[in-house]
């Protein structure tokens, strides 16, 4: 009974907040204000009641991420009539999304359905005729509402390849990931740097449900697909110059990886789960972070036209520097920690899969770094007038950095049962001519 | 007791960084002296880190559970044998000084505080990457020390600088992916990333990997090999030598610390993992190759550089050669006893090369060239017969006198009958030197020089024999390494035929030269050596190479960008 209950109080919880929150849309303040605490009653509640649900097999560390990433995401925006519509339907997006991680069966299809409908009607309302290709992405995030629509009528297999057609778009694998990056660059405020991590976490948190359902060959695209998409993002983010681009295709060159690794090995493992989520979040810290930079020289400011902040802008240099390098995957932070995880835990994998996903590891030192550096260092402007993190942006983002630092040292022990080393390396050996 | 001790070395260094970065500035750069005190501790704890465990034997402190797979992604713990003391006590001891040297040399720096913070930042870094007790930790910390080698840079506003360290943050990426896929391949085989336990698994399970079919490769060469490479990159070993005559406008302190202890990061490397090294004699002969090419190119780009930096620069790439090249011959311990030897003499030319140059800035006849040669008549044959005999013949029967004297088992191993040949090369060449510079090639002169050679070899040799001990108490390890590291007989009497072949001629070619004999040398040769000349000079061109495929490299992306109908339109 009570199992049954608590999925719908986690997502009650928020989208009353974002009721509260629209009862008082005279004045901003009061919005951002129930908004915050609507985010962290939901974050309570997630730490008072997780007890009562199934904890599944890949861990419940997406359901801590989602209402921090929603608190810090609104937190770090600066105060404005314009930016109402975005801080309440964070918290909307934020119930939904609660409900589609908790729910089990017909009622985490609903709650999946209901948000994407949100995001398709948000991106709907904020299409402009210079971006044309964001229909493309409105496409996609309708294929995955569709998707999940068949799953809930047809049977296996049908049914798996359409959750796993919804997982695609979600936690993005080329060729779907449009809707990702749509939502990443045209949805308005601070909703990227929530939705950002939202999409993936629930994504990857529906694929164990679907991965042993799913017949080999079935897979085996999405070993190819993964594979393909990691490099083919990895050369995507290195070409890019607008900052929202860069993370977008850099973030879903990970999310491959992560991809590639559950398809691999048949299931979603927690090492897999700290991966995206840890991404996620690196990847809302910089969206964050970009935020910044679009509040005090307008929004559509050109990255290559700013340099040397880091002596002018220290707080924010030395946030940013953090950031850049948990999400280029360096230690100790989390996305390292996630991805050496998987590979040292994934035995299954070929030679060349490995190749190439280092590949992929490795080029984030290029773009993360290219941008850090373009906006950090080089010649400071003395045109430009610099006023440093506010109190707000700071905490916002000293809190995405304090956890992701505490995802890389605190480990999966936190959000999934210990497996013992010596049986996979008795497995290990096993396979030690390795696939090629 | 111990444990305590341990940890307080990091910990002091640690401090030393928070108490230069945190807090108002105090007057008179006090809070920046005060700093200096947590690192002096942290030598002083080294050295006495380096008593006990020569007394009591290897510390062993870890903070997690070896059967956890959970805790396999940041496995802190800390194991201290002697090898770790020994770099430990490097470290800290340059570090110190590099940081009293700093604080003065920084003094009027508007960053200077966030440079010294980071300069023991990065002593704290290598301390707990030396000291690690496990495969993971330890490269959790060497990719810290590429990211820190990026910031030590420091001035970021200068486009060089800038260029420069991030050519120096993506050349050591490359051998960090290398390194990091070793540890993949190593916790795949042998499930274990502690060192003990893999030295003992690897020698325990031999596997074979198949690269393609027909094609097979030992596991702990497959393994040896990656990790290798991610030695390469720290210890700037061709081709990946790149960033370091890159990284010319780091602070010259920055310099110091550079090539007396982040550089030996490779040679602690292998070092560390010798029982594994010395299971796989493919990947010594590759680090021979890679070692010898190494130290003959960056000893030739040394030659012909201008520059005071970028000539230290090479000399320290050669000498890194040097030293890996040990390591290709099973020399471990003399490897580590070459590079505490040249941290410290590197260290201290970095250190005052500021003041030749400010020297030269205010004297124009600084530095002094002695122009007396040219106007001295040529040798005589008699000095010229007494210095072939003293500077060729004599150095080698000093060194195998010497190694009668030491009981080194000369004829054990080739290594170090190559590494003898080398000696011997090497003293003959400062000897010539020395005798060509001065025009004094008296007998009282050459008995001087060789009573020294005498002196200098048996004090080296033994220190070096002495330090083996220390490091390898057991003579059969020491022996297996050397064994594992043998050439194939044609190859090795190859190379000492050549070494002698080419001392020789050399010889020869000086001797003619020096008596104003032209010297007839095939006009292939002629040419050769004019078109080497700006080759070296512009170091291989290897800059601009870099360059061009970057470019190339980001044309073909912008292309595929292109190509694909998306975002970026």
């Amino acid at each position: 009974m009570m199992e049954a209950l608590v999925p719908w109080l986690l997502a009650t919880i928020p989208l009353a907040g974002a009721i509260m929150a629209f009862t008082s849309w005279e004045d901003p303040e009061r919005v951002k204000k129930t908004s915050m605490i609507g985010s962290i009653l939901s974050l309570v509640s997630v730490v008072g009641l997780a007890g009562f649900l199934t904890i599944p097999p890949n861990g419940c560390l997406s359901l801590y991420l989602l209402p921090l990433a929603a608190l810090t995401s609104i937190l770090s925006h600066p105060l404005g009539n314009d930016h109402r519509r975005s801080w309440i339907m964070t918290l909307v997006c934020l119930g939904f999304g609660m409900g589609a991680l908790t729910a089990h069966e017909l009622s985490g299809s609903f709650f999946l359905m209901m948000l994407l409908i949100t995001l398709i009607i948000l991106l709907y309302r904020h299409h402009t005729a210079l971006w044309p290709i964001s229909w493309w992405g409105v496409g996609l995030l309708i294929l995955g509402l569709v998707g999940m629509g068949i799953s809930m009528i047809a049977d296996p297999p049908a049914s798996s390849i359409a959750v796993l057609v919804t997982c695609a778009v979600l936690l993005p694998l080329v060729p779907l990931h449009v809707g990702y990056l749509t939502t990443v660059t045209r949805l308005p405020g601070n909703l990227p740097s929530f939705v950002v991590v939202l999409l993936p976490v629930i994504g990857f948190q529906r694929l164990p449900q679907i991965l042993a359902t799913i017949p080999e060959d079935a897979l085996g695209i999405v070993r190819i697909l993964a594979l393909l998409g990691a490099l083919y993002a990895a050369v995507k983010a290195l070409a890019q110059w607008r900052v929202r681009l860069v993370l977008g295709y850099g973030s879903l060159s990970f999310f491959s990886i992560a991809w590639w690794f559950a398809a691999t090995t048949g299931f979603a493992t927690p090492q897999g789960t700290l991966l995206v989520g840890a991404v996620s979040l690196a990847t809302s810290g910089l969206l964050i972070a970009w935020q910044v930079i679009r509040t005090r020289y307008r929004d559509d400011v050109d990255p290559q036209a700013i340099s040397g902040l880091a002596a002018a802008m220290p707080r924010f240099a030395v946030l940013l520097s953090l950031l850049g390098l948990a999400a280029m995957g360096i230690p100790p932070f989390g996305v390292f920690a996630g991805f050496m995880g998987l590979m040292l835990t994934s035995s299954q994998a070929s030679v060349f899969g490995l190749f190439l996903t280092l590949t992929a590891w490795l080029a984030a030192s290029w773009y993360i770094m290219q941008m850090v550096q373009q906006l950090l260092f080089g010649a400071s402007r003395p045109d430009l007038r610099h006023t440093d993190l506010l109190n707000p942006e700071l905490v916002s983002l000293a809190i995405v950095v304090v956890v992701l630092l505490a995802l890389g040292l605190v480990p999966s022990a936190l959000f999934a049962p210990e497996q013992p080393i010596l049986e996979q390396a008795a497995h290990a050996r096993e396979l030690s001519s390795w696939r090629n | 007791m111990l444990p305590s001790l341990t940890l307080s070395v990091p910990l002091f260094l640690l401090l030393a960084s928070g108490i230069a970065m945190f807090g108002v500035d105090l007057p008179r750069f006090r809070r920046e002296k005060l700093a200096a005190f947590p690192v002096g501790l942290a030598f002083l704890g080294s050295l006495l880190t380096l008593y006990l465990v020569t007394e009591q034997g290897p510390i062993v402190i870890r903070f997690y559970n070896t059967d956890s797979a959970a805790s396999l992604i940041i496995p802190l713990g800390f194991y201290v044998d002697r090898l770790s003391v020994v770099m430990m006590t490097l470290i800290t001891a340059v570090s110190m000084l590099i940081y009293i040297y700093s604080t003065t040399y920084m003094y009027q720096d508007g960053h200077a505080r966030r440079y010294l913070s980071l300069i023991c930042l990065t002593d704290f870094v290598l301390i707990c990457m030396v000291s690690s007790s496990n495969l993971m930790m330890l490269f959790l910390f060497w990719q810290l020390l590429s990211y820190l080698l990026y910031l030590l840079a420091h001035n970021h506003t200068h486009a060089g600088t800038l260029a420069g360290a991030f050519k120096t943050f993506t050349i050591l990426r490359i051998a960090d992916t290398a390194f990091l896929a070793g540890i993949v391949l190593a916790f795949q085989l042998y499930g274990t990333l502690e060192f003990y336990d893999l030295f003992t698994r690897a020698a325990e399970m031999p596997v074979l990997l198949s690269l393609w079919p027909g094609v097979e490769v030992s596991g702990t060469t497959a393994v040896t090999f990656l990790l290798f490479i991610g030695a390469m990159g720290k210890s700037a070993q061709f081709p990946l030598h790149l960033w370091l005559p890159g990284s010319l406008f780091a602070p010259t302190p920055v310099h110091a610390m550079l090539h007396a202890g982040i550089i030996n990061a490779g040679g602690f490397l292998i070092n560390r993992l010798a029982p594994l090294f010395g299971m796989s004699s493919t990947t010594l002969h590759i680090a021979f190759v890679i070692g010898t090419l190494t130290a003959v190119l960056g000893a030739s780009m040394m030659l012909v550089q201008s520059d005071i930096k970028k000539t230290l620069g090479f000399s320290t790439i050669g000498q890194m050669g040097y030293m890996i090249m040990e390591c290709g011959l099973g020399a471990f311990s003399l490897a580590v006893f070459h590079l505490i030897a040249h941290g410290l003499f590197k260290g201290t030319v970095f250190l005052y090369c500021g003041n030749v140059i400010h020297k030269t800035r205010q004297d124009p006849h600084f530095p002094h060239t002695d122009h007396a040669i040219a106007d001295e008549p040529a040798f005589s044959r008699l000095t010229w017969s007494t210095g072939f005999a003293t500077t060729l013949f004599i150095p080698l029967l000093i060194l195998l006198v010497t190694h009668g004297v030491l009981r080194i088992p000369l004829l054990e191993s080739q290594g170090t009958v190559i590494i003898l040949f080398f000696i011997w090369i090497t003293s003959s060449q400062a000897i010539l030197t020395l005798t060509r510079l001065r025009a004094v090639a008296s007998w009282k002169v050459s008995a001087t020089m060789l009573v020294t050679l005498l002196f200098v070899v048996f004090t080296y040799l033994f220190a070096v024999e002495s330090f083996t001990a220390f490091l390898y108490p057991n003579p059969e390890e020491v022996a297996s390494y050397f064994k594992a590291a043998d050439l194939p007989d044609w190859l090795f009497d190859l190379l000492i035929l050549g070494a002698t072949g080419l001392t020789v001629l050399g010889w020869y070619y000086l001797y003619l030269r020096a008596h104003g004999h032209s010297v007839w040398t095939p006009p292939w040769i002629e040419g050769l050596r004019i078109r080497l000349y700006p080759l070296l000079m512009n170091r291989l061109y290897a800059d601009e190479s870099y360059r061009a495929i970057g470019l190339s490299a980001k044309q073909l992306i912008h292309r595929i960008d292109k190509l694909e109908r998306g975002w970026s339109r």
